[in-house]
Order: structure tokens, then sequence, then C-alpha cells
């Protein structure tokens, strides 16, 4: 799948500034971003240039000091804290490089946790869904585990499926595979490519050119400004290794 | 300095720095803890220092008996020569007076008043020479000219009576005009619970006083010995002798001490008990900040015993904190002690001279601070033993204080308890509940801090109230050997006593107002004792209707007596015994029916089924009143018609013999109250504080998922709620099934006749708004600490 001409996130001059520091630094600085709809996005940038501190602000975990961001046509920027948590909990999925997990909840649980809180009323509805996530994703066997008792790709891919169990419109991955060896991270991008296809709209923070090299496009920030934008058209097996040395090049000219 | 100590300086001072808000918690409750110990122990030296300060400077009796009528002179003469024991004896003329005989005015400004609202009895008397002396503030021992009388300090304070006042005693038509000329503090009389009080006057006014109609001539024999511990041998001798006067009540040196002790000693007591209560608190506290501390800092002990550092020196850094943290709480707490000793000790400084410094005034305090100081030090050492168990590796790579093997124990452990419960079976609706209370469940060890100090804040609470509405309350008569009756009607010491007593009885019969008259007669008798015959007294009449409770056995029927407990203990008594009884050359056998609890008259009382006897001693009239009436107006409307019989409401009876306990534990109940809240609330907050710090990820993920702040915040809410309202609801179960057996037993090992004290609680303070306030405490200090959560960048919590 390539292109989608619709639009389902829509980022205006958006900026942060954290004025707990002296003096206040500008980690955000005017970001204009669309994203289509079926879009798998990926972000790159040097360490520090506000790649992590731009998803929260679009998630509206934080809030944005300027700017604005629409989901599917609808401006979130200004909506309530429980309003906002709603659209995260129905609208988005989260992924991060360090899998956070409820320490008193098996697996299964811990996925169910989003699905039973966005449909309270439809519980047999919510174990299925995430069961066949589960079944899907491959960790179906381990769903009664605790998650000290899994590994580290196992967790990830539990992630996944957490932040897929609500059937969100989009899904934001930052570093996913940060914490994990080379077997695991193919798992885990095996997996984010299986949910690429199947329709679901994603943004992936990284900084591994081979995890980039899933993405249709490429944006590289620095100091919290998009500075380029690079479009690859869908990912295929044969083509990995080439698209791979294609990103390297084009990262080398932003001296990355 | 060495370089290891600035090491450790610094480290304090940063470490303070870095946790202000937890590091300064933590030493309000080790100030509060050290202030009250400190307290406690001081108001306890300074009161048992003034009690034999005053007894230095009074020289009380080791021995007196008091006796209302006729006496033998010559046989107290050839008692005293067959006893080379005594060093000085002495008989002290006294003339007794009602309150309301007495009262007074200040010709300055025109203020006046009377003592007819006070029970005790006023005895007029002429200055002693040897022993049982009452002196001035000064410790001298005035000699008032004509004219002048010297008043004692307890009718000084509740009269508010200055030097120059003019006191008038007006009685059978006569009236005498005196001279306030000092203040006069009385070790025999002048005790909170002593039953009378003498007014000093020259010997000339003597003479007029005695001659006044109304009063009641009476003695008291008084005894100094060689040494204070024959006084049980010289007793037995005495009330042996027939010969000698017995009629009225035999004290002895320790029975004076032990009421002088009685007056300030509950206070201080309450004080060291809530002072162990803050202590617990203080510990569990500091044990969970080291335990955290711990946590936050295992890559860093980690890093220390990498490099090659001790865990006895690591160990020291740490303890260097606590170590400072106590002693800085102790001599903070020591200082508003001696501010606090002197404000609780105010009534003592006016009953008591000042006693002089000596080492005890210093040593106790500081001991009771060293105490609180090596306690936390030690239990502070004890929970930094974990840094031996730390191993580098696993603190190092994991940033665990766990070993290997306590890592696999408990991952196992968790397994096991993920794998039984399960959202996919969960019934209930609110999922951010349900969270919540699994929280509760895996985190049990940290929160447990919760309920334990809220468990011991409301026993801190629920104690001294308790104990106040017990002693408050018009039940608590039947501890005092009384009926549950509206009205008392003193008629004693007086020659018609059998008169008035006939005709208030009489009167009270056709009364509508009134109904149910008892009449009870104080009859002397002597029991055989160890040695020989010792003076008894009895109370006689009919039981049928009386409501007097028993701790054991029942009321007494005819040919039986009751025996109050400390009487039973005294003479190894049991119900079912029989003992026999002497009056005169009378005697007569009665089997012990029960045995009751009783304060008054030392505790030693019995109660015996008959005939109201006439020509006794005293007695006593109670009644209830019908429908309503007022038990105040009824009171005074008798009082007045019968003027030399003492009529008050069982109310106003009960608040005068124990009000000075009675105020103790009201301040007492206030002070815990203030206090018992204050460090739930303090505590609330700096676990929380803790706890929500080491939280953060979690709350992070949680918002990312999709829960709001709100929701967050309400499961903290939710959480602290359902521990403290366990911790309370513990507490007051405790406080309810053991605190007054608890409490009880306290008071049975002070001696004063009560064994088994139920508390009379008044159940909307202590079972709906003591919980609830202490429960709004610990919520007051969830909503503080949450209420920052929100509007926060949630980001910052998966950042950590
Ligand atoms: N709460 C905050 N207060 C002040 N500065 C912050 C705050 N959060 C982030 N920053 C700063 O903002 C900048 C961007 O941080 P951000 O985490 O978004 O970078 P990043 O691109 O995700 O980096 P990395 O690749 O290391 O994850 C950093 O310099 C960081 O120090
Ligand atoms: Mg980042």
């Amino acid at each position: 799948m390539s292109h989608t001409h619709n639009v389902i996130l829509e980022c205006t001059d958006l900026s942060k500034t954290f004025y707990s520091t002296e003096p206040p630094t500008d980690v955000l600085d005017g970001i204009d971003l669309t994203v289509g709809d079926g879009e798998f996005l990926v972000v790159m940038g040097a360490s520090g240039s506000g790649k992590s501190t731009m998803l929260y602000n679009i998630s509206g975990m934080d809030r944005p000091t300027g700017g604005r961001v629409a989901l599917g046509g609808k401006e979130i920027t200004s909506l309530t804290d429980a309003e906002m948590s709603r659209v995260r909990l129905t609208g988005m999925g989260f992924i991060f490089q360090q899998a956070y997990f409820l320490k008193n909840l098996n697996i299964q649980d811990n996925i169910l946790l989003p699905a039973l809180k966005a449909t309270p009323k439809d519980r047999t509805g919510a174990v299925k869904r995430v069961d066949d996530l589960m079944e899907r994703f491959g960790i179906a066997h381990i769903k009664r585990h605790g998650i000290t008792q899994i590994s580290g790709g196992q967790l990830q891919r539990a992630s996944i499926c957490r932040a897929l169990a609500t059937e969100p419109a989009i899904l934001f991955a930052d570093e996913p595979t940060g914490a994990l060896n080379s077997t695991m991270t193919a798992e885990v991008m095996d997996a984010l490519t299986s949910v690429h296809r199947a329709g679901t709209t994603i943004v992936l923070v990284t900084h591994d050119p081979a995890c980039a090299a899933r993405g249709d496009r490429v944006v590289y920030l620095r100091d919290g400004q998009i500075l380029d934008s690079h479009a690859m058209g869908a990912w295929t097996e044969e083509g990995a290794e080439r698209r791979e040395d294609d990103i390297f090049a084009w990262l080398a000219k932003k001296g990355f | 300095m060495r370089p290891g100590n600035s090491v450790n300086l610094n480290y304090i001072r940063n470490d303070f720095l870095g946790n202000k808000g937890v590091s300064f918690a933590l030493l309000i409750v080790l100030v509060l803890s050290a202030f009250l110990m400190a307290t406690g122990a001081m108001v306890m030296e300074r009161l048992f220092g003034a009690v034999d300060q005053l007894f230095e400077e009074a020289r009380p009796s080791h021995f007196l008996q008091m006796h209302k009528g006729e006496y033998d002179l010559e046989a107290l003469e050839r008692f005293a020569s067959q006893h080379p024991e005594i060093e000085a004896w002495h008989v002290q003329q006294m003339v007794g007076f009602d309150g309301k005989t007495l009262r007074w005015e200040r010709p300055s400004d025109g203020e006046s008043g009377d003592l007819s609202q006070s029970l005790v009895d006023n005895l007029f008397v002429t200055p002693n020479r040897e022993f049982d002396l009452l002196v001035e503030k000064d410790g001298t021992v005035p000699e008032p000219a004509v004219g002048e009388v010297y008043v004692p300090v307890s009718v000084q304070q509740s009269q508010d009576l200055r030097i120059g006042d003019r006191l008038e005693l007006s009685s059978g038509g006569t009236v005498l005009e005196f001279q306030v000329a000092g203040f006069v503090r009385d070790a025999q009389m002048g005790a909170s619970l002593a039953e009378s009080t003498r007014f000093l006057v020259s010997e000339t006014d003597f003479t007029d006083v005695e001659a006044m109609d109304g009063g009641r001539p009476e003695i008291i024999v008084g005894y100094r010995l060689d040494d204070e511990s024959a006084v049980p041998d010289f007793q037995r001798a005495y009330e042996s002798d027939a010969a000698l006067p017995q009629q009225g009540q035999a004290v002895t040196i320790q029975i004076i001490r032990l009421v002088n002790a009685f007056s300030d000693g509950p206070v201080a007591l309450a004080l060291v008990f809530s002072s162990l209560l803050l202590i617990t608190i203080a510990l569990l506290n500091a044990r969970f900040v080291i335990r955290g501390t711990l946590e936050d800092e295992v890559r860093e002990i980690g890093a220390m015993k990498a490099i090659g550092l001790s865990d006895k020196a690591i160990m020291g850094l740490y303890m260097s904190k606590y170590r400072a943290l106590a002693l800085f709480a102790c001599l903070i707490g020591g200082l508003l002690a001696v501010v606090a000793t002197n404000l609780l000790t105010q009534s003592v400084q006016a009953n008591y001279p000042e006693a002089p410094p000596s080492p005890a005034t210093f040593l106790v305090p500081v001991g009771a601070l060293l105490v609180v100081y090596s306690v936390v030090v030690v239990i502070c050492r004890r929970v930094l033993g974990r840094i031996r168990k730390i191993e580098v590796v696993g603190s190092l790579v994991h940033g665990t204080t766990q070993s290997e093997k306590q890592t696999v124990r408990r991952a196992r452990r968790e397994a096991r308890t993920v794998r039984r419960t399960s959202l996919t079976t969960y019934r209930g609706g609110n999922v951010s509940r349900r969270l919540a209370v699994l929280d509760l469940r895996l985190e049990a060890g940290q929160w447990m801090l919760i309920p334990f100090v809220f468990f011991l804040a409301s026993v801190l609470m629920t104690l001294p109230l308790n104990l106040f509405t017990t002693f408050d309350s018009p039940r608590f008569v039947t501890y005092l050997g009384v009926p549950e009756t509206d009205v008392r009607a003193d008629v004693a010491f007086t020659d018609d006593a059998d008169a008035i007593r006939e005709a208030m009885v009489a009167d009270m019969a056709e009364d509508d107002r009134i109904s149910g008259t008892q009449t009870f007669a104080n009859v002397e008798y002597q029991i055989e004792g160890e040695v020989g015959w010792e003076g008894l007294g009895v109370e006689i009449g009919d039981y049928g209707s009386n409501s007097v409770r028993y701790v054991d056995g029942e009321r007494p029927a005819e040919g039986e007596i009751a025996m109050s407990l400390l009487n039973a203990e005294k003479y190894g008594l049991g119900t079912g015994d029989e003992l026999t009884l002497r009056r005169g050359e009378e005697l007569t056998t009665a089997v012990v029916s029960g045995v009751y609890q009783d304060l008054t008259s030392g505790g030693l009382t019995a109660k015996m089924q008959g005939e109201v006897p006439g020509g006794a001693d005293a007695y006593v009239v109670y009644a209830d009143t019908v429908g309503g009436a007022d038990a105040a107006a009824i009171a005074s409307e008798y009082g007045d018609r019968f003027q030399s019989a003492d009529v008050v409401p069982m109310r106003e009876y009960v608040r005068q013999t124990m009000a000075y306990v009675t105020d103790a534990f009201k301040r007492a109940a206030v002070l815990a109250f203030v206090f018992g809240v204050g460090v739930a609330l303090l505590i609330t907050c700096l676990f929380l504080k803790l706890r929500l710090a080491s939280d953060r990820p979690k709350m992070g993920m949680l918002a990312a998922i999709g829960f709001s702040t709100g929701e967050i915040i309400a499961q903290v809410r939710w959480k602290t709620l359902l521990a403290a309202g366990l911790g309370t609801g513990i507490g007051l179960a405790f406080a309810a099934v053991l605190g007054g057996p608890f409490v009880g037993a306290l008071i049975s090992m002070a001696g004063l006749g009560i064994s088994n004290l139920a508390f009379i609680p008044n159940p909307w303070l202590t079972y709906v708004a003591y919980p609830l306030v202490l429960i709004a405490a610990g919520y007051l200090g969830a909503l503080l600490l949450t209420a920052r959560l929100r509007g926060a960048d949630k980001s910052m919590w998966i950042r950590g």
C-alpha cells in the first residue's frame, strides 16, 4: 500500500517551550506535518532534536505552547484533559522504548486494560479482539504470564497488541527497538509492517536506518524543526537493502 | 575535623536539601515524639520533686486519726509513752463549716463571692508547732495575728482571692470577720482529691470560732515517727487500742503521698503514653523513608561497594543523617518541653513549692530523650542493615536492592498472583477502581504504613477521649460506689442529724417531683485486721433498689456486706467469705455478698444491708427526680430548707469529686486530637509524596493508554481512603474492645480502687465524628498531594 490522499493527522505551527529551564528552551519550533491515512511515517533526528517531544505534544500527553493539531479533520489541541485521554484511548496507540506494564496484571490483562476501558459494556468483544491480536503476533501461549517472565521482544509485541486493542486510527512508536537485539528488532519491525499493511497509520521514531527503511516516508528533525522529508514508496523484503543505503546517503547529507 | 566527618556533613546537608519535604516531615514527627516524652518525664520529675519539697517544709504526720466527739486524752498520753518510736505527736483542734457559711469581699473594688458551691469541709485551725505545718509560698510558717486568716491556696485559686480581702464566717446567727493575711499550702489536705481544707487563725479568734453554733468540732491526732517505714505496725497498734479516739478516717503518709501524686500523675502518664505511640509512628515512618532511599540510591550504593567501600562505611554515611535528625529532634523537643512543662505544671506550682533543682531535674528528661534517640538510631541501623545484602551486580545492572535469589523468588510469587487474578472475568464496571485495589494488594508492603499510622492515631485520639467522656459521664457515679440517682444529700456532723434526715426524707416523700428516695447511714465499725481491730466505715441501709455495680458478686442481702475493691484486697476477702465486725462491745458477723469499685474515701468503704440506724455519724440520702424535674433547682431548694445538709445534683457531685482528673483528661483529649490529626495528615503527605514519585512511570503509561489525569488522581485518593479507613476502623475496634481493660489495668495498678473500667463513650464523637475527621485528614493529604498532578506535562512521568 502506497500513499493515500486522505489526511489523518495534521500539525500546524506546533511549538513547545519548556519554561523550567533558564533560559526557556524552545524544543519544538513551528512544526508543520501532515500524515496521510494508512501512511507509515518515520521520524529521525539527532538525540535531543525533539522527536519524543513532538509525539507527546501531538498526542496531548503534554500541552503544546502554540499551534494546532487535527486528528481525522477534528481539532484536538483545545480539548480538555478528559476528552484528550478519551482520544488517546480510542484513536491513538503508543509504544515506547521501554515497555511499561502493570506488574500486578498478567500479559493478557495488561493488553485488555485499554480495550476494556474503551468498551466496558462489551467485555466478550474486547477479550476476543485481544485474543486474536495475541494470536496474530505470536504471544497467545504466554498470555497468563507475568511481565517479568517473558523476553523483551515478546514484551514489545505485547505493547503492540495493547496499542491496537482499541483499534486506533494512528499508532505512535518511540524507538520501540532501541533496547532490543537484532533478532528481536526484526520480530518487532515485522509486526509493525504487518500492522501497517492492515491499514493502520504509523508514526515511528527511530535512530536505526534499517528500521527507517520500513516506512513510506522519512522526515528529519533538527532543533525542533522539520528540516526535510524523503518519500520512498512501499517497503518490500527484496528492496530492503537498497533502501537502507538510500536512507544512509540521505542522512549523511544532513550530517547525521 | 576529620575528613570522614566532613564528607558525612556534606552528605547530610545535600540529602536534607534534596528531600526537603520528606526529611522535614520525618523531623517533625521525631520532634513531637521527643517533645512528648521529655515533657512527660519532666512533669513527673517536677511533680514528685514538688511533693517531696512540700513534705520537707510542711512535715505532714506519718500517721493521723481524725475523730469526732469525746476523746480520752489520758489514753493518748499513755499510748504515746508506750511507743518510743514516736518522735512527736499532737492533738489538733478543728471546727468544720459548710461552704455556704463563708463569703468574702474586696473593699478596694467591691468584688465578692462565697464558697457555697464547694463541697469540701472547711476546717478552722490554729498553727501547729512541730509538724503538720501549713506553709506560705516562700516556705515560712505563718503566725496569724488576731483578726487575720490564712486561706488555703486551693480556695485562693477557685475564688481568685488577694491579700487584704475580707473573709466572713457566719453561722448560727454570729458573724466573724477576718482579713486575709496570706495563703498557705497544706501537705495533708491540699491535694485536689482531699475532702477537707484548713484555714489558719489565731488562738484568740479560734476561741470565738469554737463558740459559734453550727460549727462541727473535730480533732486530728497526729504522729511523727522516727522511721516512716514503721507506720503500718504503728497503725495496727493504734487501731487495736480501743481506748483511743477512732471515730473518723485514719490516714498514713503513704496515702497522703499517693493522693498528692494522683493530681498531676495522669497527665504525665498520658503524655508518656502518647509519646510512645508517636515514637512508633516515627519509627515506621523512618523505616519507610530509609527503604525508599535505598531503592532510589541502589546504584550509588552498588558503585560505592564496587570501588571498595565497606558496608560499615556506607551504613555510616546513611546513619550520619538519621543520627543528625534524631539528635536535632531531641534538642528541639527538649527545648519545647521546658516551655510546655512550665505551662502544664501551673497547678503544681500553685499547690506545691518549687523543688530545688537536683541532678534528677536534669537527668530525668535527658534520660528520656536519650531513650528516644537510641531507639531511633538502633531501628534505623537495623533497617539500613539491608545495605549488607545489596549485591554489586544486581544494584548496578538491574537497579535492585534485592539479591539474585530474592529477585527470582519475587518474580515467581508475582507470576503466581497474576495467574490467579484476571480482568477477563472482572464483573465490576469501573476498571480504574479495580486497578486501585489491585495496586493496594501488590504494594501492600508499602501501603501498610498508612493503616498502621491511622491505627495508632485513632488509638491515640480515642483513648483519652473515652477516658474523658467516662469520667465526665453522669453514669460514672457507679465507680464512686454511689447509685445512679439525680440528687444526693449529705447530712453530717450535726447533733440533730437524725431529726434533719427524717424531716428531709418525709418532705421528699410528699414531693411529687421526687421518687425513689434511698437513705444510708455511715457507721464506724471495726474489723479484725492482721494484728488487731482496725477502723472500717460502713454504709448501712436497704440496697434493694440500689444501682451500684458490682465487679464480683451482687448487692448485700440481710446479714451480708459488700466490700470496696481495695478493702477486699486489704483484708483478703472474696464473695462468700465471712467476717466479724465490732462496734463498741457488740460483735456482728456478715457474709461478703460482692465487691464494687470505689474511688471515694481512699477507696476503702463497705456496704451492709440493714435498717438505717439512728445516731450515726453521717447520713446520705439519694433521690430521683420525676418527669424531667430540674435536679439543680430541687437540690438548691432542699439545701435552703435544710441548712445543715449538703444537697447537690448528682451531676455536680461527680463533677466536683472528679473535676481535677476530668479536666486533665479533657486537656489530654484535646492535645491527642490535635496531635493525632496532625500526624496522620503529615505522614499521609509524606507517604504519598514518596509513593507518587516512584509511581511516575506507571502513571505516565496509564495516561498514554488513555486514563485521564482525573482517573489517575482518583485512584490515589481511593487507595488512600481505603488504607486510612482500614487503619482507623481497626483502631476504633481496638480502643473499644481492649482500650477499657488496658486503661483499667493502668488505673488499678495505681491502686485507686478501680480494677474494671468500662468506657462510657460518647458514641457520636468516638464512632462517628472522630473517625470521619481522621479519615478526612488522610483524604486531605491525598487532595493536597495529587492536586499538583493536574495540568502537569505527563511525558515527564514517563521520562522519569
Ligand atoms: N520537561 C523538560 N524540561 C526541559 N527540557 C526538556 C524537557 N523535556 C525535554 N527537554 C529537552 O528537550 C529536548 C528534546 O528532548 P526529546 O526527548 O524530545 O529529544 P529526542 O529527539 O526524543 O531525543 P532522543 O533521541 O535522545 O530520545 C532535549 O534537549 C531535552 O533535554
Ligand atoms: Mg526521545
